[in-house]
């Protein structure tokens, strides 16, 4: 026989089913004979109905929802972010790989690396290759293009010089009847056209080198030339003889050989 | 004893009832197919496997919130979560049961996020001005108050009882059942339920003119 303490723990199992068919049968027995035990199952019975009113509640919130197409809807947002989670499960482990705490030295390592790497290639390139190379398109030292420059102009001189020489030299050893038209032969007159171009061109370098006495001289030629090709015409032969009188007294020719030996003397230097 | 055989004869077709809204039992074998279906992608299987098991789990939510947004979301969370742990499941073990389980603890944690002491219970008239006796229960007004009543008591529950309250009444689950998706002893579920009842009892007897 059970007891009523025993039939009370398991009345809720009994109103539901889920006993076994022999217990169901003894508990039965009981709650023929007991009425406290058949008291107790009627309230826990009001209890259970109570519970249902709630059944309706629910049936009708499912009323409200689209079962047709909530499978669907699940199944769209489901395999989206499938997707995405896939997606940013490669992403974080991809990141994870990457920012794993031991790989910090090799970051490190590398880091020091490229800043000591473009530190020694500025260094390098900073030394051999100055900014105005593109300006010029090649380098060389300041200094030794002004000794080319320099070079440059006196050889420019000492052929302009040379050449004025044998040109004048020319005119005093021509005789008293050719002198008068010397200077209207075309030999001359273009010998002396062409010195009076390179005079202008080589004037801004006797500028520039300071180079005084050459310029002296190469000034007083230009002057010669320029008279002798332009005044010659209007001249008796006398007044060429005189010219040519002229250039020996003041020596010109001589001053030509002394400059030019300067300035080959500089040369060697 | 008349009494109680109607009793039982009510549960079954109420449980008959419930099969026909969607309780449908599935050949096991049926199932284990669609989920090696899903294992692969099969997005077809997938909502197969949806449309027989979401009401199963917005019934179980829905009891457990008594709010039909949050039930829903439960019911999109749980299938998500399925998908996400399908290589988990194992043939032999019940699907039901499996997916009742993500569910359960889907409540359990929605629960306790976004539900405290503030929202239990949401009606304009206070409870305690509410005293209706059960034999009204015709009445519409007086049904709508028991309601609110009765999902008050219920939420008033241990989280484990009410668990398991819900599972055995709405969700017509057997105690074994209910033991497997809760993961503890047979014994345990019965000693909680009749718990359950005894508590529901003592909340509702109140309100109910001291009738229970």
């Amino acid at each position: 026989m059970i007891n009523c303490q025993r039939i009370k723990k398991d009345l809720v199992a009994f109103l539901h089913g889920e006993l076994e068919e022999n217990e169901r049968e003894l508990f039965k027995a009981h709650l023929d004979q007991c009425s406290g035990c058949r008291g107790e199952l009627e309230e826990l019975k009001r209890v259970t109905q109570a519970a249902d009113v709630l059944q309706e509640d629910i049936d009708e919130a499912m009323a409200t929802v689209d079962w047709e197409a909530l499978p669907s809807q699940i199944s769209r947002n489901v395999f989206r972010k499938e997707v995405r989670r896939h997606r940013d499960s490669w992403l974080t482990k991809a990141a994870g790989f990457l920012l794993q705490p031991r790989l910090k030295p090799v970051y490190a390592g590398l880091l020091i690396g490229v800043v000591l790497g473009a530190l020694v290639t500025f260094m390098v390139f900073r030394v051999s290759q100055p900014t105005d190379i593109a300006d010029t398109g090649f380098f060389a030292p300041q200094d030794f293009l002004e000794n080319v420059e320099l070079e440059m102009a006196r050889r420019d001189t000492l052929d302009y010089l040379e050449r004025s020489q044998y040109l004048l030299l020319d005119f005093v050893q021509s005789s008293s009847e050719r002198s008068a038209d010397f200077w209207q032969s075309e030999y001359a007159a273009e010998q002396a056209r062409d010195l009076l171009t390179k005079k202008k061109y080589i004037n801004p370098q006797l500028d520039k080198f300071q180079l005084a006495k050459a310029k002296a001289i190469c000034d007083q030629i230009e002057f010669l030339f320029f008279e002798l090709t332009q005044i010659s015409v209007h001249l008796s032969a006398e007044e060429v003889n005189k010219l040519q009188r002229m250039i020996e007294d003041k020596q010109v020719l001589l001053k030509i050989n002394l400059i030019k030996k300067e300035l080959e003397k500089q040369h060697e230097m | 004893m008349a009494v109680l055989e109607e009793t039982f004869e009510c549960k079954k077709k109420l449980a008959e009832n419930k099969k026909l809204e969607g309780n449908e039992i599935y050949p096991h074998e049926d199932i284990y197919a669609l989920i090696e279906r899903i294992k692969e992608g099969d997005r077809e299987a997938f909502m197969t496997v949806t449309n027989r098991y979401q009401k199963r789990v917005f019934v179980l939510a829905y009891s457990f919130f008594r709010n039909r947004d949050d039930a829903l979301d439960i019911v999109q969370e749980t299938f998500l979560r399925f998908y996400q742990k399908v290589n988990m499941f194992r043939r032999g073990e019940n699907f039901q049961n499996w997916l009742l389980q993500i569910a359960k603890n889907l409540c359990v944690d929605y629960y306790r996020k976004n539900y405290g002491k503030n929202r239990e219970l949401k009606t304009d008239t206070p409870v305690e001005e509410m005293n209706l006796p059960l034999q009204n229960g015709n009445n519409p007004e007086v049904s709508s108050d028991l309601k609110r009543i009765f999902s008050a008591c219920i939420k008033k529950l241990a989280e484990r009882q009410r668990m398991i309250f819900v599972m055995k009444h709405y969700n017509q689950l057997k105690y074994k059942e209910i033991a497997e998706v809760l993961g503890i002893s047979l014994g345990t579920v019965k000693s909680l339920h009749y718990k359950a009842v005894q508590n529901l009892r003592g909340l509702v007897a109140p309100y109910m003119g001291g009738q229970l």
